[in-house]
């Protein structure tokens, strides 16, 4: 887990009325807002109520999405990992993503704005959220789906040479997909009449995906971006080969950050086909430079797209003026 | 012109939630109206309504709630019901099951939905306390939903999927018979192939009420006398709530499913007073009018009617001014049609009035009887010149004729047959 990079700025605290003693009208109140959760979800609230112990806010927070939930899917609740889906696998719409919040919001005392909330979509999510809300840290950025085109946009490697289809990326982890087509130009030698994929280019699609880690994920303080020429690899620990891959499969992989600290970015990283593992790095380390956003070279294909600056990037030159001034300039 | 035909009814009302129980209740004259425990405090005058059994919505969280173990509703829907949501959504089950409807029938571009209800003031008023008790940002998602006019409509067409026409209606107490009357002309027009036709209240302190204001609401201390329409110690109506479906369908719907249908409907007509916002008509002259254009439209005689479901509700003043539309379209006949308020045995279910009263008549007109006019002691000399039904009558109704009347001198008429 990274430490945020940004100093707490404080904007995130919950309110200022959890520093109001817990008082026996409170529990009552509190008794009745968590009536329909689990009594755990209701005993954890009081402890966080009283300490503000942090510790204490998953459980409520679990506590009350469980609640939320048809009956027959709650049992996905109770072993879930932090990538279950609200709305895919456990039908959580919109609307009641807003009963939640607003549950939350009245049991922990805080207020959750609704640009916050947009980017919640896994149990994971949600925790950190709230976590983070509750410990005043600066929220962590939302995973993305990054599609073929904005890959090929940002990473300073390309075709043929780009091992990566799809991509999302979050603050924490980054996750991809490689399909071997079998035109790959080195399967032609790799082997005579027998193409498999070469562990070295998995090895390589590992630390691609860690570069866009790098360019579409990593913290930075505002102004400041990942230089794209600036990534290269150093070294890596422990890589294992467990698989043969072969055309038509699917290489799933993943990497997530184990330490960061300019100039080293260091990731552990795994492949799978299917439920098979493929290849496991325990560690793979790459060099990198932060520059300031403004003085960051244009990417290659002409878009100076890049982390911390979507939304007017594509019409705004790289020059450090705000989009929203460079669209009003444009319409005269 | 497709002949269009009722196959299907569902009822949650004070006197019945479930069309036997309703029919034996026609029949027999039995009122659905008992002393209302949130009415019983002593600044406030009045204190019988029309109760809805064995279902308790006295909460603002449909959580709470509780209903017949028979309807399965899952929170997701239920959540954004208000009480009369919750009433309707069962009239529709038991509707989409009286009809053999399965659900590609129900959830098709053919098929539409229209529906009336007043909204919920009590969950309107609960929301917008909420609001300025606990903030802006933290009052309930749903509340809007739940609570405006138009919750009746939101729901059931999300619940039942419905791709076809949609719309709510608003004219007060002729509601349902206006949300009636289009869907005959959706199906007549060729634009929808079935029509559900819903009407709901919560019929609760709140919706029922604010009519004391008007001084509309009757008094009465004893169940057994509080709605007495046309007789001359009527003072005031007697609120209810609940929900009543109703399946219309063309000819061709009938006989490709192979349904038997409670009647068929002939035409409707709609007029209005000209005259004030709450005060109907003295002479009766948009009643009148609606009936004549239904009777016109259905290609009806007056003398052919065999029976009149009046809207009558027990006012002083709008018995009157219906009795008298009634004279002046039956010629004062004495003897025909039979005419009779069945708010004497439900009380007055506002928006949910003209759907339910229309499916009273299908039911009648099934079963082969005419129901009384209860509570009838001593006629109102002003009511006097038409035939108005003491006691049950044991004949089948050929020609049914249904009146519905609301606020601003809205009327709407309705015109039923027995099938063959």
């Amino acid at each position: 887990m990274l430490d945020p990079v940004l100093p707490n700025q404080g904007t995130n605290k919950p309110t200022p009325s959890t520093n109001k003693p817990f008082s026996p009208e409170d529990e009552t109140a509190l008794r009745e807002a968590l009536k329909r959760c689990s009594p755990s979800a209701f005993e954890s609230a009081v402890q966080f109520r009283k300490t503000g112990n942090a510790e204490h806010v998953p459980a409520v927070v679990i506590g009350v999405i469980e609640r939320f939930v048809e009956p027959d899917l709650r049992i996905k609740l109770k072993d879930a990992d932090d990538d279950l889906r609200l709305i895919e696998d456990l039908g959580i719409d919109s609307l009641t993503m807003m009963e939640i919040v607003i549950l939350v919001e009245d049991v922990l005392q805080m207020t959750i704005n609704n640009d916050e909330l947009r980017n919640l979509r896994t149990v994971g999510d949600v925790k950190t959220f709230i976590d983070c809300k509750i410990r005043g840290l600066v929220l962590p950025k939302p995973t993305k789906f990054i599609p073929i085109e904005h890959i090929g946009a940002v990473m300073p490697v390309q075709p043929p040479f780009l091992f990566l289809n799809e991509a999302s990326v979050s603050s924490t982890a980054a996750n991809g997909k490689y399909k071997i087509t079998g035109q790959e130009f080195f399967l032609q030698g790799h082997f005579k009449d027998n193409p498999v994929m070469p562990a070295s280019i998995m090895l390589e699609a590992l630390g691609q995906l860690a570069v866009l880690y790098l360019l579409e994920g990593a913290p930075t303080e505002p102004g400041k971006v990942v230089s794209p020429q600036s990534i290269f690899f150093t070294g890596c620990e422990g890589v294992r080969a467990h698989r043969i891959c072969k055309p038509g499969e699917i290489l799933s992989l993943s990497i997530k950050p184990k330490r960061m600290k300019m100039p080293l970015a260091t990731f552990e990283g795994a492949i799978r086909v299917g439920q098979e593992k493929a290849v496991i790095a325990e560690e793979i380390t790459l060099t990198f430079l932060i520059v300031d956003a403004a003085n960051a070279p244009v990417s290659i294909n002409g878009s100076s797209e890049h982390a911390g600056n979507q939304g007017g990037a594509a019409v705004a030159p790289a020059t450090g003026v705000p989009p929203l001034r460079v669209a009003m300039n444009a319409t005269g | 012109m497709p002949r269009v035909f009722i196959t299907g009814l569902g009822f949650v009302t004070s006197i019945g939630n479930d069309a036997a129980t309703v029919t034996r209740n026609l029949r027999e004259l039995r009122h659905g109206f008992e002393v209302f425990p949130p009415f019983q405090k002593p600044e406030i005058p009045v204190k019988v309504i029309g109760t809805i059994k064995d279902f308790a919505t006295n909460s603002p969280d449909p959580e709470d709630w509780t209903f017949p173990a028979g309807y399965k509703i899952k929170r997701e829907l239920l959540r954004t019901m208000a009480p009369n949501g919750l009433f309707a959504q069962c009239a529709m089950l038991q509707a989409v099951a009286d009809a053999r409807l399965t659900e590609p029938d129900i959830s098709n571009a053919h098929t539409g939905l229209y529906a009336a209800s007043g909204g919920s003031p009590y969950l309107l008023h609960y929301h917008n306390d909420r609001l300025n008790k606990v903030g802006v940002m933290r009052c309930s998602p749903l509340g809007i939903v739940a609570s405006i006019a138009g919750t009746l409509n939101f729901n059931l067409i999300a619940a039942f999927k419905i791709q076809g026409s949609s719309c709510g209606f608003s004219s007060a107490c002729a509601s349902s018979a206006h949300a009636f009357g289009f869907a005959l002309d959706d199906l007549q027009l060729g634009r929808q192939k079935r029509m559900f036709v819903v009407g709901a209240e919560d019929g609760n302190l709140d919706a029922i009420l604010p009519f004391a204001g008007m001084r509309t609401l009757s008094l009465q201390t004893d169940p057994n006398l509080a709605s007495r329409p046309f007789d001359a110690a009527r003072d005031g109506f007697v609120g209810t709530g609940g929900g009543v479906a109703l399946v219309l369908e063309t000819e061709a719907e009938v006989v490709r499913r192979g349904v038997t249908p409670y009647a068929e409907v002939l035409g409707w007509g709609q007029a209005s007073d000209g005259w004030n916002v709450a005060i109907s008509h003295p002479e009766g002259s948009g009643s009148a009018a609606a009936m004549t254009l239904a009777l016109r439209a259905s290609g009806v005689a007056p003398e052919q009617v065999d029976y009149v479901n009046a809207h009558a509700t027990s006012t002083l003043i709008g018995d009157i001014s219906e009795a008298r539309a009634l004279r002046s379209v039956f010629q004062d006949s004495a003897l025909r049609p039979a005419v009779s308020s069945t708010k004497a045995l439900t009380g007055h279910g506002l928006s949910l009035a003209g759907v339910m009263e229309s499916a009273f008549c299908a039911l009648a007109i099934r079963e082969g009887f005419i129901p009384g006019n209860a509570h009838l002691t001593k006629l109102d000399p002003e009511c006097a010149g038409i035939n108005i039904l003491r006691t049950t009558e044991n004949t089948p109704p050929k020609i049914v004729v249904k009146n519905s009347s609301g606020f601003g001198g809205a009327n709407v008429a309705l015109v039923f047959k027995r099938v063959a």
